[in-house]
């Protein structure tokens, strides 16, 4: 099996290489030192699994998972102490080690993620996980976009809007457009709705942005932006609107 | 409102101690002053009560004149005159009862001699022990008052050491770098066992620090350091730090853990979060009988935001305004790309804070 290690401490990584040279069939093909290295060397070295720490600097263990998406190898994460994770792994039984990591416990990971790769078990989502391990009443605070190659770190309180266009999302953050892959419904459910409001099937409104609502027809509105933008409300989307501003 | 009246059961025992004065009364009329028995009981048990009721307004006299600090002479004048005229009034309101139980022209019985004296006397003496029983009680709620504040305070010292204990014993720090001596342990020994060292020492020093009210600056640097020796171990090239602490002020009291928190937080939520690292600075100087602590760190614009945010930052305000009040200050710069902590302490010579 080929493994990629990926931990921000250098000397986790190599207690981790030293005790898998002790076990048959394990090569280490890479070990990357930040989420960034961890999403290039995974997708250049097409590991069978990856020992993934949560928190590293720019991108945490989640937010790679995130950006692989079906690339992703079959994982193994590591923490020290992360009791929100935690009881994340355990919901979802997802393989997690205990830093410092026990060899024998090390060697039953690595055996039970040999069995599921030949069963073909296919492991939860990232963004289940990841909302799984959030602590409660928190919700997402920024969005991971990769845009021709590059890795987008996306701080929620700079998108204007969100608009759906066909499979992608498009985030508008100031004038400037970002397209991601994934649902409007999907999203919504993760945003803090205290900020974010759903005006229309096709937008969610940053409420901070709004400058007006006028009135449009019949049963419709335009929400004016503070700069300048209009986007179209539903009736749906103007009562939502009115309940969170009153 | 006068305590005797917070709890029935106390007013019940007050007054039975006044019956049995009663009692007492009755007796001493009896044998001494020759009275029949059913008079002298019907007579003395009421008085006695009445006695009992009136000597409750000795409290408000005691509150008025505490025994620890008020002058003899004033103190003596004041019962002097409280218990005449106390004394006076009982007399009056024994005399009219003593008018009222015998309707006849006489006031006490025939056989009954020398009962005015007797009550003068028997008043006399109760209302002295009435006014000796109150400032023993008065006494006895005093020290059982101190002896609570006492344990009050206590556990508010304790609940703060306690909080500050677990700040320092963050399970991230403790398992990795637990983690990080299993890792020495394989190729270098040496480093490894230097790893034990720098941990015993942060913690014994966090153990000991924690319950004192305020340390030298330069203790407080040396746990600092020592974290950070700790913590260039797990991030390696990444962590790089300076101290710039002026001669002047290594002498100054300050509130224990109130520097290592800082740095901590500038560890983890700044230089954690930079691909390549960044600085941990921490300056103190002296600034017009100030001492002035700053402790500064890159961050990463795009960092996620933190769980703990603030937790060790509150930690350290409260403690600083416990020990120094409205002296002292503690600031807040938060840019895009670094954070910086300053806090303002009367720079006081840690000898004369601790004597």
């Amino acid at each position: 099996m080929r493994v990629l290690i990926v931990d921000d401490e250098t000397l986790a990584r190599s207690i981790l290489a030293e005790h898998l040279a002790k076990l048959p069939e394990i090569e280490v093909v890479g070990q990357a030192a930040n989420g960034f290295e961890a999403v290039k060397l995974a997708e250049e070295l097409h590991p069978d699994l990856m020992f993934l720490d949560i928190q590293m600097p720019k991108l945490s263990g989640f937010e790679v998972l995130e950006l692989l998406g079906a690339r992703a190898p079959a994982v193994i994460f590591t923490t020290a102490f992360d009791e929100y994770a935690l009881r994340a792994f355990e919901v979802h039984a997802v393989d997690y080690l205990l830093k410092p990591v026990e060899p024998p416990r090390l060697a039953a990971a690595v055996e039970r993620a040999a069995e599921r790769l030949r069963n073909k078990i296919p492991p939860p989502s990232p963004e289940q996980l990841s909302a799984a391990a959030r602590p409660p009443g928190r919700t997402l605070e920024r969005i991971l976009i990769r845009h021709e190659g590059r890795v987008h770190v996306l701080p929620l309180e700079r998108i204007d809007f969100i608009e759906a266009q066909d499979d992608y999302l498009s985030f508008c953050a100031g004038g400037k457009r970002l397209r991601k892959q994934q649902t409007m419904s999907e999203l919504e459910t993760q945003l803090d709705p205290t900020r974010f409001v759903r005006i229309h099937r096709s937008f969610i409104l940053n409420v901070e942005r709004l400058a007006r609502i006028d009135l449009y027809g019949k049963d419709s509105w335009l929400a004016i932006l503070s700069d300048g933008t209009k986007l179209p409300m539903s009736r749906t989307g103007h009562t939502r609107l009115k309940e969170l501003i009153g | 409102m006068h305590p005797i009246f917070k709890h029935r059961r106390r007013l019940l025992l007050y007054l039975g101690v006044w019956v049995v004065f009663g009692l007492l009364l009755t007796v001493v009329f009896v044998f001494g002053g020759n009275a029949p028995v059913a008079w002298s009981l019907e007579f003395a048990v009421p008085v006695a009560i009445v006695l009992g009721l009136q000597s409750l307004s000795f409290w408000y006299v005691v509150q008025a004149t505490p025994a620890d600090d008020t002058p003899v002479v004033r103190m003596a004048v004041i019962w002097a005159v409280a218990g005449l005229v106390s004394l006076l009034v009982w007399i009056a309101i024994a005399y009219a009862w003593a008018i009222w139980l015998v309707p006849t022209n006489e006031v006490y019985p025939e056989t009954a001699t020398g009962i005015l004296p007797l009550l003068i006397f028997a008043g006399a003496v109760g209302i002295s022990v009435a006014v000796l029983g109150h400032y023993l009680a008065g006494a006895f709620q005093r020290s059982r008052n101190a002896e609570r504040r006492a344990l009050e305070l206590q556990v508010l010292a304790r609940e703060a050491e306690l909080k500050s204990l677990r700040a320092q014993l963050d399970p991230h720090f403790l398992f990795n770098s637990l983690n990080s001596v299993a890792a020495l342990i394989g190729n270098d020994t040496q480093a490894a066992r230097q790893m034990c060292f720098l941990m015993a020492n942060f913690f014994r020093k966090s153990l000991t620090l924690a319950r004192q009210q305020s340390i030298p600056l330069a203790e407080e640097v040396s746990l600092a350091q020592t974290f950070l020796a700790i913590e260039k171990v797990r991030f390696g090239e990444r962590l790089r730090s300076s101290f710039d602490i002026a001669e002047d002020v290594q002498d100054v009291a300050v509130p224990p853990l109130v520097l290592q928190p800082l740095v901590e937080n500038a560890v983890h939520h700044g230089v954690a979060h930079l691909l390549e690292g960044g600085e941990v600075c921490v300056q103190a100087r002296r600034r017009e009988g100030f001492l002035e602590l700053v402790v500064s760190n890159p961050c990463d614009p795009d960092r996620p935001p933190s769980r703990s945010t603030g937790v060790g930052l509150v930690n350290v305000r409260s403690r600083v305004e416990t020990l120094c009040g409205h002296r002292a200050s503690v600031d807040v710069d938060a840019r895009e790309t670094s954070f910086r902590v300053s806090i303002l302490l009367p720079a006081v010579s840690s000898h004369a804070a601790t004597s």
